[in-house]
This record gives structure tokens, sequence and C-alpha cells, in this order.
């Protein structure tokens, strides 16, 4: 599985390289970029830096990250950053407000407690959460014979809460007319693991659909009587092996398998995922939550805000969190280099081009630098 | 024995905030995947339920086939291809639980799909069988099946060698009177072997109970108590791929809580493994090197004086012992009445090699 991961990251790595036109060996093993897709723009410059930076956290930024320590270190000649993504979100918190990580790669902003025990850490500035990571989850399905599929909310809502069993069910041809659908039986695949994709999407179907998806979003998977598989490269694999499966993944992880296209708000539109589509969705949708602290940038995502034709419905985030007063100025000053460094267009592209993700909108980018100039 | 105690204390002293805390009011514990139980014990029942159940398939299925192998490399193979299978089997343990965890996604998945289906379908009003069959294969079955294959290199090699330490002389008795090979298997063999077996069965209980990883990939889990083996939503989940799962997301007291359920786990196998030494130990090794000993220094051409001493033996020896002896005399009684043709035929047809096997082995 993890072979199969590994290898469609190398394979993603490898077409984008084709697609750039751009020279990408060696980078098959990890999805780290070639230094040269690099757009050689970079204003700053980091070449006098020097030092480690250690972090850890989301798995769902693993591949961004990976890419852009590369393009990163390209440039910083002196600096080895070292990104743990074993760890996992709530592992990287924990480590990082343990003192260990000069920041921590998670999918949902600090809680109101963590920021309170981030201050014995921080200081009273707290910790900040930059949203840095910008994905989609994608609905994927493997059906024979049925090649493109459309799901508004509630029948995604009704699939992934066992109402609906069969594929040729009312609901589901509502949504595809013309489209044959056969009577296999639905096996939904979800995670059976802790993840920050399951709370993205089971916040989604929480806000989007109340009345059908009664189940508190969180990152365990609510329902028993899915299929559940270990990580995101099992639900790709399962629903890949199976026939009338369906699943969610993070868009950068899905490989060759289809995704649905997804309803918007609750009109008749229907939006394949894109890198656009997602970054639409960010700006639409997000809004920063007052928190408290200045330059906190925890994100509320309000799904139900997603209503125009070129926004994608169910946008991903992953954050850094990191220290507004780090106990040493060097590593400050280290730490809010590579964060500027993938908060900037540049980074953003890095990524986008290299793990799959979508970039974040500019004026977010700009907010970004701004509250990254608050760290000392 | 500091290592264990320290173990033991480690698990101790992190699980007790979980064990302790109000689980419903906690904002930690009412969320994520540990959202929604009462407490500690409720959370950690299904799952306790999850990791024998899993373990007990593996025995199961595993254990018969391991004491075949074990018996066929000791008593019918041709020495030079039960070395090679011994060498084999041990191999399999050699092969990181990863692997085997992969092996069951790729291959054993769809191989069991079909039996699934049959099994459902006409062995479905049976509990174990029931349920909404499963279409991708992630059952407990699968799971059971793949563990079993992991716990055969314990059970095949230490069943081996308790076979092969069955005496000369318990063998040639039952054979010189009139034993075809597998009575003298049932006579002799067994009865030696069997706390020996047990133990060994119970080792590789331990090995099912904390495997972690081919679980973790191979079942599709949920939190609750069921007996269905072929469903895609009703697998009892293991402690230990629980703990693997869940970790990396966990909070720190969700993480306390699931080093709450390795304590458990560790509680388990503690008693699983101190079961099969205290077996292990009753029939001890002691006590049957002194008396193989005893049986070499007699003449082995006298079946009977063999069977006499035996019979001495088995009353002094220990509860489990007595119980073979006393039970195998009479079945060679009634053989020897039956006057059977195969009596002597089998004793003539004993392998003239293994006696030489045997030596070898000794030395």
């Amino acid at each position: 599985m993890k072979l199969k991961n590994v290898a469609a990251v190398g394979t993603l790595a490898l077409a984008t390289a084709l697609a750039l036109s751009a020279c990408a060996s060696g980078s098959s093993s990890s999805g780290t970029p070639d230094a040269s897709t690099t757009p050689t723009t970079a204003a700053i410059d980091y070449s006098a830096l020097a030092g480690t930076i250690t972090a850890g956290g989301s798995s769902a930024q693993a591949n961004a990250q990976a890419a852009w320590v590369t393009a990163f270190t390209a440039q910083a000649k002196g600096v080895t950053i070292n990104y743990d993504k074993s760890q996992g979100s709530g592992g990287g918190v924990t480590n990082w407000l343990a003192g260990s990580y000069d920041f921590a790669g998670s999918d949902s902003p600090l809680k109101a407690e963590q920021q309170t025990s981030a201050q014995t850490l921080c200081g009273p500035g707290g910790a900040l959460n930059l949203p840095i990571y910008l994905d989609g989850v994608a609905v994927i399905y493997n059906l024979a014979g049925v090649k493109d599929l459309n799901l508004s909310s509630a029948t995604i809502a009704k699939i992934f809460s066992l109402q609906i069993t069969t594929w040729n069910d009312p609901a589901i041809a509502a949504d595809n007319p013309g489209v044959t659908l056969p009577s296999t039986a639905i096996t939904t695949v979800t995670r059976s693991d802790g993840s920050g994709t399951t709370t993205n999407f089971t916040n989604y179907l929480s806000q989007t659909q109340p009345s059908i998806w009664t189940n508190a979003p969180g990152n365990a998977w609510p329902i028993a009587g899915s299929s559940a598989q270990q990580g995101g490269s099992g639900v790709v694999n399962t629903v890949k092996a199976g026939d009338g499966t369906i699943g969610y993944a993070d868009h950068s992880a899905i490989g060759e398998l289809t995704s649905a296209n997804i309803q918007v708000g609750t009109g008749t539109d229907f939006v394949p995922f894109s890198a656009e589509g997602a970054s639409n969705a960010f700006t639409e949708a997000a809004a920063t939550q007052d928190t408290g602290i200045k330059g906190d940038l925890a994100q509320k995502i309000d799904y139900t805000k997603i209503t125009d034709a070129d926004a994608y419905p169910i946008p991903l985030i992953s954050y850094a969190i990191l220290c507004t007063t780090f106990a040493d100025s060097t590593q400050a000053e280290l730490t809010k280099s590579y964060i500027s460094f993938v908060a900037s267009e540049v980074g953003q592209q890095v990524a986008a081009k290299n793990a799959g993700s979508a970039p974040i909108p500019a004026d977010m980018q700009a907010e970004i630098a701004t509250s990254l100039e608050l760290i000392k | 024995m500091v290592i264990l105690a320290g173990v033991a204390l480690f698990l101790i002293i992190q699980a007790i905030p979980a064990i302790m805390a109000d689980w419903p009011s906690n904002s930690d514990l009412n969320e994520g995947p540990t959202a929604g139980y009462a407490n500690f014990w409720t959370y950690v029942g299904p799952l306790i339920w999850g990791t024998l159940f899993s373990a007990a398939i593996a025995l199961v299925i595993g254990a018969p086939i391991a004491i075949g192998i074990a018996l066929f490399i000791s008593h019918y193979a041709p020495r030079r291809l039960a070395g090679i299978l011994g060498y084999l089997v041990d191999l399999l343990a050699a092969v990181p639980s990863i692997v085997f965890g992969l092996w069951g996604i790729i291959v054993i998945r769809p191989f069991l799909l079909p039996l699934s289906d049959w099994l459902n379908t006409y062995l479905g009003w049976i509990p174990l069988f029931g349920g909404q069959v499963s279409t991708t294969g992630s059952t407990i079955l699968a799971g059971g099946v793949v563990l079993a294959v992991m716990i055969l290199p314990i059970i095949t090699s230490i069943s081996r060698e308790i076979f092969l330490q069955t005496p000369r002389l318990h063998e040639e008795a039952a054979l010189a009177l009139g034993a075809t090979k597998w009575e003298m298997i049932k006579m002799a063999v067994f009865p030696y072997g069997r706390s020996g077996v047990i133990s060994a069965t119970l080792l590789g209980l331990g090995r099912a109970l904390g495997e972690t990883m081919a679980i973790a990939l191979i079942i599709s889990p949920a939190i609750l108590v069921s007996v269905r083996m072929l469903t895609e939503g009703e697998n009892s989940q293991t402690i230990a791929a629980n703990i693997a799962l869940n970790f990396p997301i966990a909070t720190t007291l969700q993480r306390e809580a699931l080093i709450g359920t390795g304590l458990l786990l560790f509680v388990i196998s503690l008693v699983v493994n101190m079961l099969a030494r205290v077996i292990a130990g009753r029939a001890g090794a002691g006590a049957k090197r002194k008396r193989s000993k005893m049986m070499a220094q007699l003449p082995p051409s006298d079946p009977s004086t063999v069977l006499a001493v035996d019979d001495v033996l088995a009353r002094k020896a220990a509860a489990g012992h007595t119980e073979g002896a006393d039970v195998a005399e009479p079945e060679i009684d009634a053989e020897e009445a039956d006057a059977g043709v195969s009596g002597p035929f089998v004793a003539d047809d004993r392998p003239a090699d293994s006696t030489e096997k045997r030596q070898g082995d000794d030395a």
C-alpha cells in the first residue's frame, strides 16, 4: 500500500515534470521536486541562513512539505529541515507543545485549551495558526460502466450514513439524468485511523446536511458499517479493488481513480475538483476566527457559503502552528523565513506542482506575511 | 524482570489519567476516536473482545495446521525434506508483519471472497457467517487467516522439537505391539508431547494477540462486540491495531486512553504467556529428560519392560501424564485382541532409516 502510494507520488511528480518540460529526475522515491522546476523569481535571498528546523505533524502536508523543503534548501544551502510526518496532526501539536518542534503541521487549528497551554511555551503572545496548505477532499468511486458521476451533498450524506444502499437508488438517479446506474450494492470506504481528511469531510456533511448527517464532526469516522481502511492510500486502494465502492480521500492522493462531481450549494451545478476550484472555495467560505491572538489566522469554513459554480465544495485546509515569540531569536528568524517561503506565491506553486495541492489565495498569502512579521 | 516491571509501571502511570477521567464531559475524550464512550471500560471492552476473537480465529485455523506440519516433519517426511521444510517454516517467522499485511490485502482478501460468499449463502444462519457479506474482503476472517500463517512458525518449531523428543522406546514399543504408524503417534507421541504442544499453541496465541500491522492493514474495524466473520462493518477492532491507527492523531489524553488499552493487552499477553510456562513447566522438561534417560538404560528389545516401567513412572509423574499412559494401554490391548494383520506388518514396515535419523538428531 505504502509502495503504491510512493509509486503514485512518483508518477505524479514525473507527470508534473513532463508537463513542465523540465527535468525532474530523482524525484520518484519521495515526491521531492527538482529545484529546477522552481521559478527563480524569489525576491528574498535565503542564502545567508544557516541552522536546523525541526517540525512534524500532519501527513496530509507531507508531500508538500517535502517539496517545500527541497525548494527552500536549494536556495538556503546552510539550512536543514526535518519534517516528521509519522506523528500525524495530534502528535505534531503534542510534540510542539512540549517544545520539541519549531512548528507543527496540523489539519485543525489549536483548540482553546491548547492555545492556553501554548502560552506557557510561547509567552503571552500565544501561537499562530497559519493556513499554508489547501487541497480538496475528493469523493472517489469505482462503479463498472459509470465514468462520470454527479452527487449532491444530500446524496453523499445519505450514502455515507448508509441510508442509500444500492447504486440505482432514485436519489442518485436524480443527480445523474440519462446515466444508467447498475443495481450494485454500495460499499462505503472510510478511514480506520484518525485523520484530518475525515474531520474536513464530516464537517462538510454536518454543515451542509445537518438533518441527514446527524453525527458530530471529528477525526474518527463515526458510523460502523463501512469498510474502514488505514490511511488515504488504504481507502484509495480498496475503492480501486472493489466494485460499487465509494470513499473519500485527499485529492492529491487519489491516483487514476475518478472522483465525483460535487453539487455546489443547493443549485444544479456539479463541479469536479480543480486547484482553482479549491482556491475559490477558500475565498468564498473561509473566515478568520477571532481567537484573541493577534495575527492568528485560524480559519472557520462555512461550507454552505460555497455556491459559485467555479468553487469546489469540499476544500481541505492544513496549518502550520508556531509561536509568536521563540525562545531563540535566530531560530525564530529561520522558521519565519521558511514559513514565509512556504506561504509565498512561489512556495504555493511548488506545492501545487509537486504535491497536487491548490495554492492559497493571494490575499491570504498577504495576511500570512503580515502575521509572520509579528514573530520574534 | 526489571524491564517488565518498568514497562508495566510506565503503562500504569500513563494510563491512569484516562482511566480515571470522566469521559463524556472531558473535552479531549468526548471527540475523535474516543468519542461516545461512558468510561474507559466501555471503550476497552469491545477491543478486548476483538483481540481475543481474532486471535482465536487464528488459533483455530493455524494450530491444527502447525501441529500437522510439525508431525510431518518429525515423523513422516524423509530426512532431507524434513530439514528443508523445517527451515522454510522457520523462515516464515522472519517475514515482517507489514509484509504479511500487504500480502493479506493484495492476495488473501480477494482470495477469500468466493469462500465468504459461499459460507454466507449456505451457512449464513450460523452467527459467525451471518450479516451483510463483505465485497472488499476486509474481514476479520482474512485477518485471522493471515494471523494463522504468522503464528505457524512458532507453533510448528516448538511442536516439532517436542515430537522429536518422544522416547524411541515408547514409539518402538507401540509399533512392536502392532500399532500402525498413526496409532503409534496417537499412543506415544501425542501423550508425551501434549503439554509442550499446548504451551507452543499458547505462545502462538500470545503472538496473535499482540499482532498489529497486519491486522491494521487488512481488517475494516469497528469498535463493537461481534462474532460475525464475513462482514465489512462488523469486525471487532483489536487493541494493538486500534493503538496503531489512532495514536498519531490522538491528543494527549486520548493517547493516555490508548496506552490504557495497551496496559490491558499487556496483562492479557502476560497471562497467556504465564499459562504457557506453567503448562510447559508442569510436565516439564526436567521430568521428561530423567524419564527418557531411564528408558535409554533399558534393553531396547523388550517392549513389555518398557511399558511396565512406563506404568510405574506414569504413576509417579504429574497428573497430565498418567492420563496419557493409562489411555494408551487399553488401546494397545484392544488392538492385540483384534489379532490384527496390521500388527506385525506395521512393525516390519517401520522405516529403517528412522533410527539413524533419531541418533543424528540426538547428536
